[in-house]
């Protein structure tokens, strides 16, 4: 079919049991409502797209909000932002019917389950010098450059690589030690590339009645890496990074 | 819930319910969730050119230059006192930086023809 330029589309935040989520009154986006399609025992939450349509800031916002209110009432499958179908029919036929068995697999494994978005932060003073106390060749190099001034050019770079090596050795090993702290307390573990500074970001899908222990054992993490390191944790929120097995057909 | 609780007494464990900045939004409902066949699928622009800017990660002689400032800068036997100053100057800086990267990423969606939608099948 030919790319159409007035086509309105249907907005879709995710997926729930049908008769488990009465209505949905956060904004959508675009500030449109949000309603919900049934059919064969499940639903999905979406709202209309106008033709003039642009993605803005506030739409990430309303996404998640929608999201946030079906998960404090039910199971929800969430689908990425951004996921527009062109009608209501191919969401009840492509999406609910064509994916049944799968989302309903997925509303299982979601059942009970939160997520909780951790990030270790390192404090970037503090990591250096960790790293470069006690290490000739950086001491070697720090000094050759800072005799050099501007003609310290190499020495400068060949430093500065040195050191980055040195952080991603960190990285490594605190990385390896957060994961194998919270190992028998997650279900589900979904790593993000980290940034710069952390030594490491992901999402755990923890059970509910779990959530008390898995913040525990990062209370004693976050003692044990301090000042290096300090932790951030978001949560609980709905599922977002362990719903695309649901693809699966 | 306990995780829902704000801050500890040691501030190294900090916790919210939910994503305040842009950053934490994205990271939480950018290619996240479930995704649909492209043929049932509406594109719809803007969304991906919000993801490149977003996650691009600059590893370059930059980088490398940026730890050599950082680690000359840095003196091994400065007081407590001094590398607590120097650390929250430091911690600002680097969340000013990560801001700035993302403002600039959503200041490029208005200038797209971001209502064109393309049903591919």
């Amino acid at each position: 079919m030919a790319a159409s330029m007035t086509s309105t589309g249907v907005y879709v935040y995710g997926v729930v049991r049908a008769d488990e989520l009465p209505a949905v009154s956060a904004e959508g986006v675009a500030g449109a409502t949000v309603e919900l399609l049934e059919r064969d025992g499940l639903a999905a939450i979406v709202s209309r797209l106008p033709g003039e349509f642009r993605v803005k800031r506030r739409d990430l916002q309303r996404h998640l909000h929608v999201l946030e209110e079906a998960f404090a009432e039910t199971t929800v499958v969430p689908c990425a932002f951004g996921t527009v179908l062109v009608s209501e029919a191919d969401v009840e036929e492509a999406l609910l019917s064509g994916r049944r068995d799968p989302l309903q697999a997925a509303l299982a494994r979601l059942d009970g389950m939160v997520q909780l978005n951790v990030k270790a932060v390192y404090d970037e003073n503090e990591l250096l010098r960790r790293l470069i106390s006690g290490n000739p060749e950086v001491a070697k190099l720090r000094e050759e450059s800072g005799k050099l001034g501007d003609a310290g050019y190499y020495q400068r770079v060949r430093l500065g690589e040195l050191v980055a090596g040195l952080v991603e050795e960190s990285r490594r090993q605190d990385a390896d030690a957060i994961l194998a702290a919270v190992s028998g307390t997650v279900e589900d573990v979904a790593l993000d590339d980290p940034g710069e500074y952390d030594a490491l970001k992901g999402s755990f899908l923890v059970d509910r009645k779990r959530v008390d222990r898995f913040d525990s054992k990062l209370e004693e993490l976050a003692a044990k890496l301090q000042p290096v390191a300090r932790l951030e944790v978001i949560g609980p929120l709905p599922p977002t990074a362990f719903a695309a097995s649901a693809t699966a057909t | 819930m306990a995780i829902a609780t704000q801050g500890t007494a040691s501030n190294y464990l900090q916790r919210a319910p939910s994503p305040s900045g842009l950053a934490e939004v994205l990271d939480v409902i950018l290619d996240k969730g479930l995704v649909i066949d492209a043929y049932v699928r509406v594109s719809v622009i803007g969304i991906e050119v919000l993801t490149i800017d977003a996650r691009i990660v600059i590893a370059s002689v930059d980088t490398y230059l940026r730890f050599a400032e950082a680690v000359n800068r840095l003196d091994l036997n400065q007081t407590e006192t001094a590398g607590i100053d120097e650390l929250r100057n430091g911690g600002s800086s680097a969340k000013q930086k990560s801001e700035g990267v993302l403002e600039g990423a959503k200041e490029k969606i208005p200038g797209l023809g971001s209502s064109d939608k393309e049903r591919s099948r």
